[in-house]
């Protein structure tokens, strides 16, 4: 038995190819992956990044090719597109501890487009409870993906690679929290409009932002973002009154020249009171005139700004990501430990067995030599000496047996490590049914 | 171990944790500290009482003392304030300062060491108002520190370090602006009773010392910057500023002359 992941990523596979074989419902091609003969249990993993099919299989040659037909046949919505990477090139294979390391890096967010983003956890625990419900997944995936979840969670703990927003929006939201106690009650001014000034209300607004006004040189324009953002629109001569109202100002409007002089901000900041002014100007010329951030209570900050925090909080990342690989190799070392373990209980059982058979039937015998009134004394030597030749009849004729030099030299040291024989006096040691 | 110093201790601690918690980033330490802060505050209120022998407090006009209970009453407003609001880190100037004031305080919760003698009404008000404006005042600078800091760290567009690690400018405005309001009418009403007590005592108006020259000018600074905080419209920033500068007046003109004279 083996722990087989084959999938394709955002490193492998272009969008285009990824889309084609995500798929939105889990359980039915869960349900196709476990009906084979070889794969005992499943988790299938599906976002706008991955698509990853993870299986425990008796026989890996065999499921390796039963998943790359289920990517061909059962995951396909239709032909594959023309985007020039056929998807024998954009899937890769990982099994054993390489498939362990793999879906812990994933869960730990170390192995996504954005370095730290949290939402790929939630997408790993929603794939495995699909997995769970749909009868898919068993004891040795539940324990992989429980383990799975712990090492995120340490990662996420223990180092910082989640800890500082990487994305503008997200920037600019982590400033105004340095500034504001709450968003709630607090009203923003849009100047313009652009992804990313839209990405950063949306954010706010998120955080609770109460009321957002809209400000354009096209009157129509402003209508329709107002309508999206369930705003108020107005037109650019209210500008300082609407200022003066606001606490944060977020500006991406096209022009020649700064719409928000020092002076226009002067006058607003006169009726505001000790309210401090939020200002990110994204514009390009820039909207608001730089020796604004020289006002008391003004905070104001550009493209630059903004991009630089975002990539020093990336750099940050980078740095943290050596931390977090450090612990998901360690966790995914002690469920390798797990699973080795597991893996020596059928051995032990045979042993057990073996031993017993050899026992009972040497008791039948000395129970005959001890009806037939032969000394007891006899009948025990026998007994004892029966046992202890017939267990270790098979392993020393094994070893005198061995022609490969370097074979015998292994399980001669195997030997010795399993009898203990460079160990101390046998009688001190506790068996291992004796053992608290 | 007396209440006293279970007191000192558990202050101490609550200073490491906030000053970990800060220099960390790790606001789960913070909030500990805000814990252990409160825990501090309820075996001081103990001393206090233990100080009395669990009657009502008659003596408290020993510098020390006054010192002690503004620290306690400083820890309290603050403990009020960090119940909402992202306030808990501002622990890390209010704790030490708590530890501070109690540490030195001690001597004055030994044993005997406050006398038994009758000490005017007039008096006990005086010390009771005086050490409660000086915590508040004291509170208002701390979070007019804090102020400073994150805006400097603000202005110089300092990349935000992950979880906000100093509480918002709009919070510590907010405590500054309460603490100065609070503890001006108590400092004032300090410096009636303080007349009153002289009056009572000297049977004149102004007693001739430093300590009293010296909380007047005090008194005269504050009441020119809560003036130009609410008539003047000053900023957050400045009024920050002044927080901290008055303060230090005040700690110079209470503190510094009540121990050199």
């Amino acid at each position: 038995m083996n722990l087989l992941l084959v999938g394709m990523n955002h490193r492998t596979a272009p969008l285009a190819l990824r889309e084609h074989y995500a798929v939105a419902e889990l359980a039915p091609p869960l349900a196709k992956l476990v009906d084979h003969d070889v794969i005992s249990e499943a988790v299938l993993l599906s976002t706008c990044n991955r698509v990853e099919a993870m299986v425990w299989a008796a026989r890996p040659d065999v499921a390796r090719l039963r998943l790359h037909s289920f990517f061909e046949r059962d995951l396909a919505s239709g032909p594959p597109p023309d985007v020039g990477v056929p998807l024998g090139d954009a899937l890769y294979e990982f099994s054993g501890p390489e498939a362990v390391r793999h879906v812990f890096r994933v869960a730990s967010s170390i192995d996504s487009m954005v370095l730290g983003e949290p939402q790929i956890l939630g997408q790993v625990k929603d794939a495995y409870r699909a997995a769970v419900e749909s009868g898919a997944c068993a004891s040795i995936l539940t324990r992989l993906y429980q383990h799975a979840f712990a090492a995120a969670k340490r990662v996420r703990n223990e180092t910082r690679v989640a800890e500082r927003p990487v994305s503008v929006a997200r920037v600019a939201t982590e400033l105004a929290a340095g500034i504001f106690e709450s968003f709630e009650e607090k009203s923003a001014l849009l100047i313009g409009a652009g992804e990313m000034i839209e990405l950063a209300l949306e954010a706010m607004r998120d955080a609770g932002l109460a009321r957002v006004r809209i400000v354009n040189r096209t009157p129509a324009r402003a209508e329709a973002l107002a309508s999206r953002f369930d705003a108020s629109a107005h037109g650019l001569e209210e500008l300082p009154e609407l200022i003066a109202g606001a606490d944060m100002v977020l500006s991406s409007i096209a022009g020649h020249g700064p719409l928000v002089t020092r002076d226009v901000m002067e006058r607003a900041l006169r009726g505001r009171g000790h309210r401090p002014l939020f200002v990110i100007d994204l514009g390009v010329p820039r909207n608001v005139d730089a020796r604004v951030d020289e006002l008391d209570g003004v905070y104001l900050y550009d493209i630059d700004d903004l991009g630089r925090v975002a990539e020093e909080n990336a750099e940050e990342r980078r740095r943290e990501k050596v931390r977090a690989e450090a612990i998901v190799l360690e966790e995914a070392q002690r469920f390798d430990g797990w699973l080795a373990a597991l893996a020596a209980v059928p051995t032990i059982r045979d042993l057990r067995a073996r031993a017993e058979r050899i026992r009972n039937r040497e008791l039948e015998r000395a129970v005959a030599r001890l009806q037939a009134s032969e000394a007891p004394q006899e009948v025990l030597e026998a007994l004892t000496r029966g046992i202890v030749n017939k267990l270790l009849h098979a392993p020393i004729s094994r070893l005198r047996a061995q022609e490969d030099r370097e074979q015998g030299l292994a399980t001669l040291e195997a030997a010795r490590s399993l009898f203990a024989l460079d160990e101390g006096d046998p009688d001190s040691e506790p068996t291992p049914g004796e053992e608290s | 171990m007396s209440l006293h110093a279970l007191t000192e201790v558990l202050y101490l601690a609550a200073a490491v944790l906030a000053t970990l918690g800060l220099s960390l980033r790790q606001p789960r330490l913070s909030r500990a500290a805000v814990g252990v802060l409160a825990a501090g505050a309820l075996f001081h209120a103990g001393a206090f009482l233990q100080m009395h022998d669990f009657r009502l407090p008659r003596q408290l006009s020993g510098l020390r003392g006054a010192v002690s209970l503004a620290a306690w009453v400083g820890t309290l407003f603050f403990l009020f304030l960090a119940r909402r609001g992202r306030l808990h880190t501002l622990a890390v100037i209010v704790a030490p300062a708590a530890f501070l004031g109690a540490f030195f305080g001690a001597a004055e919760h030994l044993p005997g060491a406050v006398p038994r003698d009758a000490v005017p009404l007039w008096a006990q008000v005086h010390v009771l108002l005086a050490s409660a404006s000086f915590a508040l005042l004291g509170v208002a600078c701390a979070a007019g520190l804090l102020f400073l800091a994150q805006r400097r760290s603000l202005k110089r567009k300092q990349p935000p370090q992950g979880r906000p690690a100093l509480p918002p400018l709009e919070a510590l405005d907010r405590v500054n602006a309460l603490a100065i309001s609070v503890g001006f009418l108590l400092l004032s009403l300090a410096l009636v009773t303080g007349v009153l007590w002289t009056l009572e005592r000297e049977g004149q108006l102004w007693p001739r010392s430093p300590h009293a020259s010296a909380a007047l000018v005090a008194w005269g600074i504050y009441a020119v910057l809560v003036g130009a905080r609410w008539l003047a419209r000053q900023g957050a920033t400045r009024a920050a500023q002044s927080a901290v500068a008055g303060f230090a007046i005040l700690l110079a003109a209470v503190v510094g002359v009540g121990m050199l004279t």
